[in-house]
């Protein structure tokens, strides 16, 4: 409604009505009535208290110079940037630490598998005492497992100093803890008494596994690896066995942990594996 | 190639070890790798990659290393160590090409050389 009409209507009512309905005509009328004076009844209102004035209170300094000094850093202090770097730091290492140790899990407990393992299982060998030895022999204790040869050219015996180096690495840290197994894929020509002479020259704690053709050959099928022999081999003549190149860690369930190959140096494989050992929670043999 | 038979032990051990019927000790097989070495180095310098391939001109130019790296290597390990020269020497060809290409270097090692 238009003001005009809105004040004419007014004047109308007030000189004609009485005074209660003209009440009401002006609430019809006009947007007076939204506001109406009379309320609900309500609590009375809590003494509050008086306002704060819109302007933050000032901190009140000593010293002008403290003052200025305030005024020109601003709310930073050296004090604060420290503590921001330092949290920022500390959280920064706690995120990346947990990020290691849940992808060494991550590792751990994909390799487990659920029912039987994938890579390991049972089997019975001889060492180069000619004691036999079964899978039983190494639970209860982490093993490297490393195939090879004597034979080998080149890379078997750079493996086995790595491996004797990352052992002794390891033995340091937790002594008795590791047990470094050496089995040959060539057992026609590596029996007990030359994988005695052949690991002494690297380490006198390997444990060396040879066997029959057959239990090497299911030995080798149980932890996945490759190895072929010449077929065409003449008694006598020499030949190469081709054969995989990765040690494999145990637990002590028996169970695959990891793969360790050529690009990881002794001190890397030694902490992969004393870092696998710190997240084991059973108990654990030493030798 | 025929060797000839002798009496003396030493020579009857590096016999064995020629033909594969011992394998060789540690020292034996520093010996063999350090003759190989020696011998690989005359190849580069004749710049010959296959010595099984160019025979004659290996024979040649590298004789004498030829002859101490097969008498102090196994015979196997001869023809094994030619092989994975010619190997090696394409691989790292085809990494330097990669490199080149901007590919990104993954942490391998092929050298003989332990790591410390």
């Amino acid at each position: 409604m238009s003001q005009p009409a809105t004040t004419a209507a007014r004047a109308l009512v007030s000189k004609n009505l009485p005074k209660a309905t003209r009440q009401q005509c002006l609430r019809f009328f006009s947007t007076a009535s939204r506001n109406a004076t009379t309320k609900r009844p309500t609590a009375a209102p809590c003494p509050s208290k008086p306002r704060q004035p819109l302007t933050q209170q000032r901190r009140t300094f000593k010293t002008v110079e403290e003052a200025k000094s305030r005024y020109r850093s601003g709310p930073f202090s050296l004090k604060a940037g420290l503590l921001f770097v330092a949290t920022g730091a500390g959280l920064m290492y706690y995120f990346e630490h947990e990020k290691e140790r849940m992808q060494r899990k991550r590792i751990a407990d994909a390799t487990k598998g659920v029912g039987k393992p994938k890579v390991g299982g049972p089997f019975e060998l001889i060492d180069q005492n000619g004691n036999k030895v079964t899978q039983e022999d190494l639970k209860g204790r982490y093993s490297l497992v490393y195939f090879g040869f004597t034979h080998c050219p080149d890379i078997c015996p750079e493996e086995l100093d790595k491996m004797a180096r990352m052992f002794d690495l390891v033995e340091e840290k937790r002594p008795g803890v590791l047990a470094p197994v050496f089995v040959t894929c060539d057992p026609a020509r590596d029996g007990p008494e030359e994988l005695k002479e052949y690991l002494n020259e690297f380490h006198p704690k390997f444990i060396g596994l040879t066997g029959t053709y057959d239990q090497i050959k299911a030995m080798c099928k149980a932890y996945r690896v490759y190895f072929s022999t010449p077929t065409n081999v003449a008694p006598g003549q020499d030949y190469l066995v081709d054969h995989s190149i990765y040690f494999y860690l145990m637990d002590p369930d028996g169970d695959f942990v990891e793969a360790l190959g050529r690009q990881h140096s002794p001190e890397q494989a030694a902490k992969i594996i004393v870092d696998h050992m710190k997240e084991w929670q059973k108990p654990i043999r030493t030798a | 190639m025929v060797w000839p038979l002798s009496s003396s032990p030493e020579e009857k051990r590096a016999t064995e070890i020629r033909s594969g019927a011992v394998a060789p000790t540690r020292a034996e097989r520093q010996k063999c790798w350090e003759s190989r070495d020696l011998y690989f180095a005359c190849l580069d310098k004749n710049s010959i990659i296959d010595a099984l391939k160019d025979e004659k001109a290996a024979a040649k130019a590298c004789g004498a290393e030829s002859k101490g790296f097969e008498r102090d290597c196994a015979t196997q390990w001869v023809t094994y160590f030619k092989k994975w020269r010619v190997q090696d020497i394409q691989k790292k060809a085809r990494l330097a090409e990669l490199e080149a290409q901007g590919a990104n270097k993954l942490d391998v090692n092929t050298d003989f050389a332990p790591r410390t």
